[in-house]
């Protein structure tokens, strides 16, 4: 097979663009689908301060990689959750990474702000994921708006998108499906919420951090209980091998006609004031992390 | 034959020779787009031949999450 542009040996075939790339093209072909995506759904604004949510996986690493390379100055977060086993592993890996280009790290340490995981796995009685997941939210939005951060750039891919949007839809969850877009403005005192790879497949993430010679973690968490999506991935994925392009069709259809339908529902708007102990915007008196500290510091 | 290692599991797998990569992942059960398909530090497409003894690193690309 060989590259659609220059004729070379391909490097990477993408059925779902009838093509194949060299690595040189490939590259830019992928850092051409960033640059569309910011572009078309007003991502980032000039002079913008970006945060970049880095896991230590291959989707964080490549949005921070590709943002660099697009001429964009992102900071990098990592949320340490203190979990024996992983925590350790992709601290180090985006330590690495950004010491290594030379880009700035925030490092949030859990057992700093009085939150490590398997602390809250022990005394809290709800799923631990879903706890997790808000500290983590909880943890980006905080930096966010003390450190003057005007958008929070995830690694999110097409592929986690259209998996969440399936499982939305599975269950018409309206709430929800209004609520989901690469692109979330500012609101409530939180920063813009932006997923530049959205339009890129886990593969395309995949085949670019390989060819920028990204060192990514893959160690998974102790506490997973094998993700909830895979099942739905492992579906949309056959659906996209008998008709390539069914996932971005997908994906950008339910942005353009789904998602409009479910926002005019205009759910009852919360009144949200400052959290009492941290600041953040809550519904009630203390924010649900907060009230999790609490939990802990009094056992 | 050929010498697969499999990520991110990190298997070693010994197996008969196929003719192309994309026979390679028919038989380990992945999609075109499932995984990387490595060779000497260079990625393959599906239509790439394979040559007796080759080391191929086979990186599955779904995340858990
Ligand atoms: S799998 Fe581990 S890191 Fe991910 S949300 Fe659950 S507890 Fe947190
Ligand atoms: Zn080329
Ligand atoms: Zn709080």
């Amino acid at each position: 097979m060989k590259c659609r542009r220059c004729k070379a040996l391909a490097a990477v075939a993408l059925p779902s663009h009838h093509a194949g790339f060299c690595p040189d093209c490939f590259r830019k072909f992928f850092l051409k689908q960033v640059e569309t995506a910011i572009r078309r759904k007003k991502m980032i604004l000039p002079e913008d301060k970006i945060l970049v949510a880095l896991s230590g996986g291959k989707d964080s690493l490549a949005l921070m990689e590709a943002l660099t390379r697009l001429g964009y100055q992102p900071v990098g977060l990592h949320v340490d959750l203190k979990i024996p086993g992983s925590s350790d592993v992709a601290r180090k890996t985006v330590e690495d990474f950004c010491s290594r280009r030379g880009l700035r790290l925030i490092v949030a340490d859990m057992e700093e702000w009085g939150l490590p995981i398997p602390e809250v796995r022990r005394k809290v009685k709800r799923p631990i994921c879903s706890i997790c997941g808000k500290i983590k939210r909880h943890a980006f939005n905080r930096i966010a708006l003390e450190q003057g951060f005007d958008v929070l750039a995830t690694g999110h891919n097409l592929d986690d998108e259209t998996a969440r949007l399936f499982a939305n839809t599975l269950r018409w969850d309206e709430a929800h499906m209004a609520g989901q877009s690469p692109s979330l403005p500012a609101e409530n005192g939180f920063a813009r919420k932006i997923k530049p790879l959205y339009r890129l497949s886990e593969f395309e993430t995949a085949a670019f951090a390989f060819l920028t010679d990204i060192e990514y973690t893959t160690a998974p968490c102790p506490y997973s209980r094998g993700a909830s999506f895979t099942a739905h991935k492992a579906l949309l994925a056959q659906l996209e091998a008998r008709s390539p392009g069914s996932k971005i069709s997908f994906y950008e259809g339910f942005l353009e006609r789904g998602r409009p339908a479910f926002q005019n529902r205009d759910s009852d708007k919360e009144q949200l004031a400052p959290c009492q102990y941290c600041g953040m915007p809550t519904s009630a008196g203390a924010c649900g992390v907060c009230r999790v500290r609490q939990l802990l510091q009094q056992s | 034959m050929i010498f697969v290692r499999l990520e991110p599991e990190s298997e070693d797998l010994t197996l008969p020779k196929p003719n192309t990569v994309l026979q390679l992942l028919n038989r380990l059960q992945l999609g075109r787009t499932q995984a990387l398909v490595i060779r000497s530090g260079e990625l393959l497409t599906p239509d790439r031949r394979i040559h007796d003894g080759d080391r191929i690193e086979i990186r599955k690309v779904t995340s858990a999450g």
